[in-house]
């Protein structure tokens, strides 16, 4: 069996670390390459014009990964409301298409989810053994939690760092680290080592970074290439970033924690009451919530993410334009015809309007 | 009088006949906006981001034409009508967006309607919703089940008359049809047309297609036709249960359509539906499996009345092109 996966994320790296722990060949599983411009024109041939950008990119990825030679494809599935739903058969139908004799293997990621995550690697792993699996799987989660740890502060650094760039390369290098890491203690020391340098760095004495938040659609919010890379954009604008949404919280929480009855959104969709009082499915209720609780922590200004047409976003994007809290919110909208420029344009432009709100605010205008 | 308003959109076309008994058994007056026009449509689009879809756009501009006509407006929030089904996101957050949207607007009624919960959340929601005009339980439990038959009547009659839902709520205009079938003595075309009530039986949005069609002599044939559990058994032979409730009645008729051999198939959806992006491509495979023409019309609020008669023709002539090529 070869297993490819679609990139999102970091997400690859504790995959990769299951697979090795549980003693994959080389050939068992099958990364596809970072993704590229091709990815994303290979995904936006052979999805329907009008399925959203993670469908277009996770295609393209996989087919990517079935050109290298895979078998068997890992893809999510959630129950409903939006399109999720429909990705892994729409994409084993196209696949079919083109000649790729591919078999699906989904991952319900809205019921039941620990326990078929661990019976699906289960299943991957030629029926090992659970004591085996289970280490495994801690520890491939222990890699992502390392990489969201180190994400956290390089978020920090990205906008305080006096030659620019710096603190991502050093995050790169982080990644590459972890990922070739192969014991549980070693991922702990690269962590803190890595956390000492960043937090090392030469920093600018002058800047005193606007902190913005950065909300939306979870695969548009954590795929780099989705958004264009804008936190790093953003950091070299000298912007502070902070976001919620990131894999290890899904994994603390939606795999571990809600089975005790503690909902991490809570206070979010508490916040998110007044304006909107249900699920709306994807990520719509927890970006309305988001906007109230970033603008109550006194934030410089929001980043909305969504993907072209998706449905919970735009719900939420209706919503968020006539809330009582006020700030600042630029809703960028993430699909094949964006273009580079054109989004570094509006964030300068976003900047340069939370820059002079803050200075009139310290006027005390 | 109490009165409610109801706007002409979204899910006017399906349920129209159960809320008006609904509301008239409570002794409130129901008050419907007009059919679309433009300044409907141009007060939607002024309010609404410009991703949102046209329905929501078109509901919003009803609500707003609505404002001064009515003292209550009903905008559900259909959160699911069947187990592990749900509703698109924007039909669920209706109600919200609205009121975000509106703050003009009366007071919204807004019921929950989630099958997925217990029975009891769904009587404890009509309950509520009656509450506003009587404090009589069983008045509220009457004017429900009366509903709730008429809601049955409605569509039993659709499917056994083979009538739309326009036809079925204004009556049908009988001097027309009979008009129809005389013109066309030799057997006419057979066109499915496939796609969400508010966008097949909105007149201003689809820019009367399905008069055009008729007025061709071409028989046309609408999802509402199909008895619902030839509906359900047809869209699970295609792809199972489908996750959204509306959706089971678009390929559901595709399939069904499909599978009875019509001369074709036209898929009327509109710009930015997330539901029908997907769950229409599955239809699409199988016509062309089957080798049935298909034309997938997208709409918005751009599309030109002459742009979607020249597609309709050259659809319609390749149609007819390849029966006697067949033959």
């Amino acid at each position: 069996m070869r297993v490819g996966i679609p990139h999102f994320g970091n997400v690859y790296v504790p995959i990769r670390a299951m697979a090795k722990r549980l003693g994959a060949s080389d050939n068992g599983l099958i990364i596809p390459p970072a993704m590229t411009q091709r990815t994303l024109d290979l995904g936006v041939k052979y999805s329907p014009t009008e399925a959203c950008l993670p469908y277009k990119l996770t295609l393209g990825s996989l087919i990517e990964a079935c050109e290298l030679g895979a078998d068997t494809l890992a893809q999510a599935r959630g129950t409903g409301i939006c399109r999720l739903g429909y990705y892994a058969r729409g994409q084993e139908q196209m696949l079919h298409d083109l000649g790729y004799d591919a078999h699906f293997v989904t991952i319900d990621v809205s019921h039941h989810k620990f326990v078929s995550i661990l019976q699906l690697i289960k299943n991957m792993a030629d029926n090992a053994p659970w004591h085996e699996i289970i280490p495994a799987f801690f520890f491939g989660m222990g890699k992502l939690f390392a990489l969201d740890k180190i994400e956290k502060v390089v978020q920090k650094m990205r906008a305080l760092e006096l030659e620019k760039g710096v603190a991502n390369q050093i995050y790169r290098e982080a990644v590459k680290a972890i990922d070739d890491a192969s014991k549980g203690k070693e991922v702990k020391k690269i962590t803190k080592e890595y956390i000492d340098k960043l937090n090392r760095m030469p920093k600018d004495p002058e800047v005193d970074p606007l902190k913005v938040a950065i909300v939306g659609e979870i695969y548009v919010v954590i795929e780099p290439f989705a958004n264009m890379d804008v936190e790093v954009e953003l950091g070299k604008l000298g912007v502070e970033v902070e976001r919620t949404m990131t894999l290890s919280r899904w994994v603390k929480y939606s795999l571990l924690l809600n089975y005790l009855g503690i909902n991490e959104w809570r206070k979010v969709h508490k916040l998110a009451k007044p304006y909107l009082d249900r699920d709306v499915g994807g990520d719509g209720w927890e970006s309305v919530g988001e906007k109230v609780l970033y603008s109550r922590k006194e934030y410089d200004g929001l980043i909305h993410l969504a993907p072209f047409t998706c449905m919970p976003e735009i719900v939420a994007q209706n919503i968020m334009t006539s809330t009582k809290e006020d700030i600042p919110t630029l809703a960028i909208t993430c699909d094949e015809q964006m273009a580079k420029q054109g989004m570094l344009t509006r964030l300068e432009a976003f900047v340069d309007l939370l820059s002079f709100r803050r200075k009139r605010r310290r006027d005390g205008r | 009088m109490i009165k409610v308003g109801i706007p002409r959109a979204l899910l006017y076309y399906q349920y129209y006949p159960m809320w008006k008994t609904f509301f008239e058994r409570l002794g409130a007056e129901v008050v419907v906006s007009l059919p679309t026009n433009k300044t409907i449509l141009n007060l939607g689009v002024s309010r609404a981001v410009a991703d949102t879809c046209l329905p929501i756009k078109i509901f919003l501009g009803h609500v707003i034409s609505l404002i001064d006509k009515c003292d209550y407006i009903f905008a559900p929030a259909v959160i699911s009508l069947g187990r592990k089904t749900y509703n698109c996101s924007k039909i669920i957050g209706l109600p919200n967006i609205v009121r975000a949207l509106i703050p003009e607007c009366p007071t919204i009624l807004d019921p929950e309607i989630n099958l997925e919960k217990s029975r009891y959340h769904l009587y404890q929601n009509i309950y509520e919703l009656g509450r506003y005009f009587t404090s009589s339980p069983l008045k509220i439990q009457g004017a429900a089940k009366d509903a709730w038959e008429s809601n049955l009547a409605y569509r039993s009659k659709m499917s056994r008359e083979g009538i739309t839902c326009v036809e079925a709520i204004n009556g049908v205009d009988q001097t027309k049809r009979q008009l129809d079938f005389d013109s066309v003595s030799s057997a006419p075309l057979t066109i499915a047309v496939i796609g969400h009530p508010y966008v097949l039986y909105d007149d201003y949005l689809n820019h009367r297609l399905i008069f055009r069609l008729q007025s061709m002599g071409i028989k046309v044939l609408v999802p509402e036709m199909v008895p619902e559990e030839s509906l359900d058994a047809a869209a699970r032979r295609l792809v199972g249960i489908p996750h959204w409730s509306f959706e089971t009645d678009i390929i559901g008729a595709g399939e069904y359509y499909l599978e009875t051999k019509v001369d074709g198939i036209i898929d009327l959806s509109v710009f930015g539906c997330g539901p029908d992006s997907m769950m229409v491509d599955f239809v699409k495979h199988r016509a062309k499996e089957l080798r049935t023409p298909f034309l997938h019309l997208s709409l918005d609020e751009h599309a030109s009345e002459g742009g979607l008669i020249t597609r309709l023709e050259a659809f319609l002539d390749m149609i007819n092109l390849r029966e006697k090529i067949c033959v």
